[in-house]
């Protein structure tokens, strides 16, 4: 497993009391598309916000390229730019276009110039659909085009691996749609992503490995093929039964 | 009998106009050394507090070094005092007090210099506290966004969070320099030559306190009132979302 990107060991995370995820490990391959479903509360977001390193575990060792990340602020800016994470709630800045949306990070922490900055940003955004818009404001667009965006700014920053945490769960079920196409796309690209989802369908057929979590373990971490047909957890099972059910 | 020359004033209001256009000069000195008090002391004053506002925002880092770890908390500490002493005691002792201890000292001051000094340090602990609300009032997510992609704390805080804090706090920013410009009144009593010293000296002159003090109060209320309206006017202008007009040239199907 030498070549994993991410290499997450004996991860665990506890606020106060309350164990959200007990001793976690898993490697991220490059190319690899992992989707992580669970219920609420089974420590999903949680995962994901510890690998981009928002929370700070409580034990274990997240590794970039076998070099564990620290506590050090600069280390932790240099993965994160490498890392690129896409949330629920968008977080595009409120005060900013879209076009500046895009461009800031690249500008300010990659130190592009204006022109590489832009044309980065006028490339994604086509990617995503969202070129026309680089004028508006965040509050001027629809939930689907703002994650779209939010997707975008992302790409900016040619990250190596994408986190995404439940980036359909604050949409209208109409704009899921749009942003699991570009989620599919850029499947197709071989960019390498994590993403915490509640889309069953999604998981399955994008997918390149599926990972169950419950109650801050993984339960189950198989291809999707083996995951949704065979389940071997009991509670995988039970879970898996009531979505595909719906 | 509201002609251009009393020089015999008989009721209130003949008063009023005997006293300011004879003292035209020291109303309008007075007028302009509150103005000036005012407006330098609440912009220092702002430049201060959200220069204390950042630093009581600042998370230390468990990964900082022993040596960046002592010289926030130390920062953090002198900058709590502050704000705490200079919002706990009333900007008349503040104002003596300095005033009359850098004397004390030694040191030549103005009272003029020590009455801007005294309302920038006056303003500086009240911004700190509106900025740090300010910060406080932005969501979270804002702030994970820029991290997320590899911002600093610092550099996120000077492009995403303090541009978008400042725009809430602007309303409070216009309420404290309305604040001030009436406060500098109190800097009278370390012999700063603004509007109401000009008033006490006036109206001491020929013993009309009240009419004195009445042409004092309408220029004050004339100062605010534009303000208010100059603030206002900025206020509507700055909230007015603009259409924007979609990039054509980036279209699919043009």
């Amino acid at each position: 497993m030498g070549d994993a990107i991410i290499s997450v060991e004996e991860l665990s995370k506890a606020f106060g009391q309350h164990e959200v995820l007990r001793k976690i490990d898993f490697n991220v391959e490059p190319g690899e598309i992992i989707c992580i479903v669970g219920s609420s509360g089974s420590g999903k977001s949680t995962l994901l916000r510890c690998i981009n390193k928002l929370e700070t575990q409580t034990s274990g060792k997240i590794r970039y390229h076998g070099k564990e990340i620290g506590a050090v602020q600069k280390e932790i800016n240099d993965y994160r730019s490498k890392v690129g994470m896409v949330f629920q709630s968008f977080n595009l800045f409120n005060n900013m276009t879209v076009l500046q949306n895009c461009m800031l990070c690249t500008r300010k922490v990659l130190h592009l110039s204006k022109e590489e900055a832009f044309d980065r940003a006028i490339t994604h955004l086509k990617q995503v659909g969202m070129a026309p818009f680089i004028n508006a404001n965040p509050t001027q667009l629809s939930g689907g085009q703002k994650q779209r965006v939010a997707i975008a700014r992302s790409l900016c920053m040619n990250p190596e691996v994408l986190l995404f945490d439940e980036p359909t769960s604050a949409l209208d079920p109409e704009m899921v749609g749009e942003v699991l196409n570009v989620m599919k796309e850029l499947a197709t690209t071989g960019l390498t992503m994590i993403i915490v989802t509640h889309e069953m369908a999604f998981a399955r057929d994008v997918s390149t490995r599926t990972i169950f979590m419950d109650q801050g373990y993984i339960v189950e971490d198989a291809p999707p093929a083996e995951l949704f047909k065979n389940p071997k957890n009991a509670r995988t099972r039970e879970f898996l039964s009531r979505y595909l059910a719906g | 009998m509201l002609g251009f020359s009393i020089t015999d004033p008989s009721n209130s209001l003949e008063w009023m106009i005997f006293l300011a256009k004879k003292y035209s000069g020291m109303f309008l000195e007075g007028t302009w050394l509150t103005l000036y008090i005012a407006v330098a002391g609440t912009i220092l004053g702002f430049l201060l507090g959200y220069i204390i506002g950042i630093i009581q925002d600042i998370r230390i880092n468990e990964g900082d070094s022993i040596l960046k770890k002592g010289i926030f908390k130390i920062l953090k500490a002198i900058c709590r005092i502050y704000v705490e002493v200079f919002r706990d005691t009333p900007m008349i002792v503040q104002a003596m007090v300095l005033y009359y201890g850098i004397r004390q000292a030694n040191v030549n001051i103005t009272p003029l210099f020590a009455g801007v000094m005294v309302t920038v340090l006056n303003t500086g602990a009240y911004m700190a506290e509106t900025v740090r609300a300010g910060i406080g009032s932005i969501d979270m997510g804002q702030r994970e966004g820029a991290w997320a992609m590899g911002m600093s704390p610092m550099k996120t805080m000077i492009y995403v969070v303090l541009p978008q804090a400042f725009k809430n706090i602007i309303p409070e920013m216009a309420n404290t320099f309305l604040t001030n410009l009436k406060m500098t009144s109190v800097l009278n009593v370390i012999a700063v030559q603004e509007l109401f010293m000009a008033a006490k000296t006036v109206g001491g002159n020929y013993y009309k306190y009240f009419e004195s003090y009445l042409v004092i109060a309408v220029i004050y209320f004339v100062l605010c009132f534009v303000f208010n309206r100059l603030f206002t006017f900025l206020e509507k202008k700055m909230k007015k979302t603009e259409n924007y007009a979609l990039a054509v040239e980036y279209m699919e199907n043009p």
